[in-house]
């Protein structure tokens, strides 16, 4: 009979920290917002950048008197990037935080494991990291996404890579994950509709390191005229300077044109060094924009985390999809229904990452900013006008 | 030469260079095993404070600070990750191995130090962050190509510090009287004690030596694999698969696996993909525990068997 | 072996001891009434279920296994694959998932007839990775990295003159899981308390001298094995439809030897101790959720600590404290382990 008192009074310790966390003040003139980031793990890497960019925007939306006398009031929540985890912690922040919109999570599988329980609850979910196309494509109503899903990012590079570079032949390389593979799809689709053919699909995991063996297999396949590559920022610095010392791409002195979509931050180039020569990708945040918007964001954002710092594309959707939840405010939001029913009819809403327009699924239909850039010898970007 | 021939010794070579990278990493668990008959859990993370220890004196020590080349800034940095290592292995031999020692009980100690990979780990990640680190080695860039061949320099320097490594290890066992003291603590505990060593000591020293020689591979890593404070886990997996493979505790069997792991996955990328890199090393892994449960090489200690 | 198996199973039940326990089952979702502590509740259910399935075979035949989450997820996928794909009933499904983790775990005990020690546990992780990576690249039938989407919890069950039982609702799902649990609980402690448990603890203590009483090694730890990777077949069984979704990733290896922990933690070759480690290393990381950056250091701190400071686990150090408390001597009936 000890181990079963132990386990109850387990359980009352357990009760007892409920009662401690639970409860939160009930104030007025008070949006709530849970954001779900992985703060553990190596996913984290999006939550850090993720929490400051949602941090700063913060700062200023509740700045003075907030939005007309509304401040937004935020819990971050670490998810960890995984639907287990993800699905705990968003029944946590519903019942102990009350939110009235809840932004996340990153990774797609943790995003698509969450979005019933939202949708179930009947708080909107606005998500601005996660490319797996099911998420807009399951009729949730609750579910909207700044962050362009795979079809959108895929597909351009596959029409432009047959159309405007006059390929006709492919290696695609991607991460084995849920966005990687989506994206890699997306590709290959509209890449082989219009005739051109995929010589090889390799895919590696998360946690390979060394990326010679893969650059000497593609280098043995012979001529390839782009390589479509969907990889997270670590592993593609290693996979880039393997491609040019095994001759395939232009940075090594090949003549492949290695081909990136939004999933790279501002400075890759920096890292990866010459081999990244020749590089085009999809860029969504652009930080030498002129745009005042994007202006005024790098600038906060230096005053806030250090002039040497230029903010990433994750710090970007971050901060836009506080604007975007404080547009909706301004707009005469003041409960999860409103909220979504402002976000629905949002038009052209401008953003750093572009302007916002939901579609009938909640997806952001509007992807006039995103734009081609390669890579210059110097490492700077020229943009291709596409 | 013909373009398969070139490819098959191009595949060759890199892989040669990756089992190099394996076997400093499983050189380690394999010596704490040995003498010990335990496993370290934390060793990956060991791996990654050696390669940030690096990092640092690599980056900003050496160079920004004292002045020195990229390059000699580069191989002193090599000996920061080994002390960084070494005082590592002080602190949880202290802490963990010298409190739980007791030779029956090897499950204890695995549980113990996988509480100090999470601790490692997560301190790392809330000094360091989780955005990778770009670690240049001056001598990664620098390509030697022979026709169609090439390899970097890096590489070079890797073969040549894990040869001296396992050289330096292997005198050091056999033509000491240290090293022989610690054989025999590997075979029989009282021999070793008649021998009037202290046996904390010897104990100690192992892992001292172990985790200095995680801390080295973490600067040789260090420049090729993605640097976060998660880096070490992604090898540490196959580490544990080659130091089966080799024979638990035995040295040569884990240098000839380790360069076996490391050609098998140059190849298996080749012919069957990169994803399936692991099923392969775990089949092989199985196979060989079915075949040969004893190592590539045949060893004395039957209890395990 | 059939006979000895029938006769562990016709023992009596310790019936103070099971009510206690249902009572605490009864309780429990209603002082953790919301959905988020009750799911938490689910989750320590199954947690249960997997420490003492590895128990089983650490503590009580002495065999080192680290591969214990490849059996939990055989459960998983077999049970959501019948069912999403082949339309099977849940029930069935979930019958067929234990068989098949079982049956795996009893090809597993080949390995374990002849490996020991630490390399039994690598070979048993090598097996642990080879179902990662089978989940991983068998696309047609686990839809590989994409994961499986839309897990519906556990069919109602509808018995004449009674109300219908949903499994919708948290609290109905912790009963159902808790329940199997308590149920195993019950069949394991009398096993172990049978001639079949001295016959494990025979092999557990000396391999050798147990075979020249004439008991089959090979045999008996095959039992263990098998027993073992059905339970945890079992505990996979509820979990898709539990999370509603199933991805590869929640069958890493970090699963294992996070079971693992539970066993030591809680007290090895003991009956109630892994349940106690199951618990405190499930609401563990979820109290410690106010440390914020700073939790999982405090965790990883907390499992060396208890290892150090509590060698024979919770519920050794429990006994000793009562035991001091008591002015007496601690019992050595039930101490850890090996």
């Amino acid at each position: 009979m000890i181990g079963f008192s132990a386990l109850k009074s387990g359980a009352l310790a357990a009760a007892v920290g409920l009662a401690a966390l639970s409860a939160p003040a009930i104030a007025q003139n008070v949006i709530r917002v849970g954001v779900l980031v992985p703060i553990s793990g190596p996913a984290s890497y999006f939550g850090v950048q993720g929490k400051e960019g949602v941090a700063l925007a913060l700062e200023q939306i509740n700045r003075g008197n907030g939005i007309n006398g509304i401040k937004l009031d935020v819990q971050f929540e670490d998810s960890a990037c995984s639907p287990l985890q993800a699905t705990n912690t968003v029944k946590r922040v519903l019942e102990q935080f009350k939110p009235h919109i809840v932004v996340g999570e990153e990774c797609s599988d943790a995003s698509l494991a969450i979005a019933p329980i939202l949708e179930q609850a009947k708080v909107p979910m606005l998500n601005a990291g996660s490319a797996a196309n099911q998420l807009t494509e399951s009729g949730y109503k609750y579910v909207f996404r700044i962050f362009p899903n795979a079809a959108q990012q895929g597909v351009p590079l596959g029409r432009n890579a047959y159309t405007k570079l006059g390929a006709r032949t492919a290696v695609l390389l991607h991460v084995k994950t849920n966005a990687g593979v989506d994206n890699a799809d997306g590709f290959a689709k509209e890449f082989e509709a219009a005739g051109g053919k995929i010589l090889a699909r390799i895919d590696f995991a998360q946690d390979v390191n060394d990326f010679t063996p893969i650059a000497t297999r593609i280098a043995a396949l012979g001529k390839v005229d782009v390589l479509p590559t969907f990889a997270l920022e670590g592993q593609q610095v290693r996979l880039s300077q393997a491609l040019a010392q095994a001759r395939v791409v232009k940075g090594g002195g090949g003549t492949g044109i290695q081909m990136g979509s939004i999933w790279l931050p501002w400075g890759f180039e920096a890292k990866a060094g010459q081999a990244s020569q020749g590089y085009i990708r999809i860029v969504q945040f652009d930080p030498t924009e002129k745009r005042k918007m994007v202006t005024d964001f790098i600038d906060a954002f230096r005053a806030k985390y250090g002039a040497d710092k230029t903010p990433t594309h994750i710090n970007a959707h971050a901060y836009d999809t506080m604007l975007l939840i404080a547009e909706a405010v301004r707009r005469g939001a003041r409960d999860s229904e409103s909220i979504r029913d402002r976000f629905s009819k949002m038009r052209d809403v401008e953003v750093t990452t572009g302007k916002i327009t939901f579609d009938a699924k909640g997806q952001n239909s509007d992807m006039s900013v995103i734009h081609f850039v390669e890579t210059q010898a110097d490492l700077s970007w020229k943009g291709l006008n596409w | 030469m013909s373009d398969f021939l070139a490819l098959i010794l191009q595949q060759s070579i890199n892989g040669i260079y990756l089992g190099c990278l394996y076997v400093l990493v499983a050189l380690g668990l394999t010596l704490i095993y040995g003498v010990m008959n335990q496993i370290n859990f934390a060793h990956a993370d060991f791996v990654t404070v050696g390669a940030f220890a690096a990092f640092f004196s690599a980056t900003r020590l050496f160079t920004k600070w004292m002045g020195m080349s990229d390059g000699t800034g580069y191989v002193l940095s090599i000996f920061m990750a080994l002390a960084a290592g070494a005082l590592l292995g002080l602190l949880v031999n202290a802490a963990v191995f010298a409190p739980l020692r007791n030779r029956s009980d090897e499950l204890r100690p695995l549980i113990a130090t996988i509480g100090v990979s999470v601790l490692l780990e997560n301190a790392q990640l809330i000094l360091f962050g989780p955005i990778p680190f770009q670690f240049d080695s001056p001598f990664a860039q620098n390509t030697i190509r022979f026709g169609k061949i090439f390899f970097s320099e890096q590489s070079v320097l890797v073969v040549i510090v894990a040869a001296l490594a396992i050289g330096g290890l292997y005198s050091f066992m056999k033509f000491t009287f240290l090293g022989k003291a610690l054989r025999a603590v590997s075979q029989d505990r009282e021999t070793a004690g008649l021998m009037g060593i202290n046996e904390n000591f010897l104990i100690a020293l192992t892992i001292v030596i172990a985790s200095a020689l995680a801390g080295m591979a973490g600067a040789l890593l260090g420049p090729v694999i993605v640097l976060t404070p998660f880096a070490g886990a992604s090898v540490i997996v196959k580490a544990f698969a080659i130091v089966i493979i080799g024979g638990f505790g035995n040295m040569e069997g884990t240098i000839i696996a380790g360069i076996l792991v490391g050609i098998i996955e140059a190849f298996t990328v080749q012919y069957l993909g990169s994803g399936v890199i692991d099923l392969v090393v775990f089949v092989l892994l199985l196979f060989m525990l079915v075949v040969k449960p004893t190592g590539l090489i045949a060893e004395r200690r039957e209890e395990n068997v | 072996m059939s006979r000895r198996v029938a006769d562990a199973l016709s023992r009596p039940v310790r019936w103070p001891a099971f009510l206690g326990a249902l009572v605490v089952i009864a309780l429990l979702p209603m002082v953790l009434g919301t959905p988020y502590w009750r799911g938490i509740l689910v989750v320590c259910a199954m947690n249960v279920l997997l420490a003492m399935s590895l128990n089983l075979v650490i503590g009580y035949t002495g065999q080192l296994s680290l591969g214990q989450s490849g059996f939990f997820a055989i459960g998983a996928y077999v049970t959501t694959v019948l069912l999403k794909s082949y339309g099977w009933n849940f029930w069935l499904a979930g019958v067929a998932a234990v068989l098949a983790a079982g049956l795996v775990g009893l090809l597993l005990a080949a390995f374990a007839a002849r490996l020991r020690g630490h390399y039994l546990g690598i070979a048993s992780l090598g097996f642990a990775v080879i179902v990662y990576q089978i989940l991983i690249n068998w696309e047609s039938v686990t839809k590989g990295v994409r994961g499986i989407y839309g897990i519906m919890p556990p069919p109602p069950i509808r018995l004449p003159g009674l109300p219908e039982i949903s499994f919708g609702n948290q609290a109905t799902l912790f009963y159902l899981v808790a329940g199997i649990a308590l149920c195993v609980y019950v069949i394991l402690d009398n096993l172990v308390r049978s001639p079949i448990g001295e016959t494990l603890r025979a092999i557990r203590e000396d391999e050798i001298s147990a075979a020249s009483l004439g008991v089959n090694g090979a045999r008996w730890k095959a039992f263990s094995f098998g027993v073992s990777a059905a339970i945890a077949g079992l505990a996979g069984c509820f979990y898709p439809g539990f999370v509603g979704t199933l991805v590869p990733d929640a069958f890493g290896i970090v699963e294992s030897f996070t079971m693992l922990a539970m066993v030591i933690v809680g007290g090895m070759g003991t009956m109630i101790g892994p349940v106690i480690g199951a618990v405190v290393l499930t609401f563990l990381p979820e109290v410690l959720r106010g440390f914020g950056d700073f939790r999982l250091i405090v965790y990883g701190l907390a499992l060396t600590l208890v290892v150090l400071f509590m060698p024979g686990g919770i519920l050794q150090a429990w006994q000793i404290l009562t035991a001091r408390l008591r002015g007496t001597e601690a019992s050595e009936s039930t101490g850890g382990g090996r």
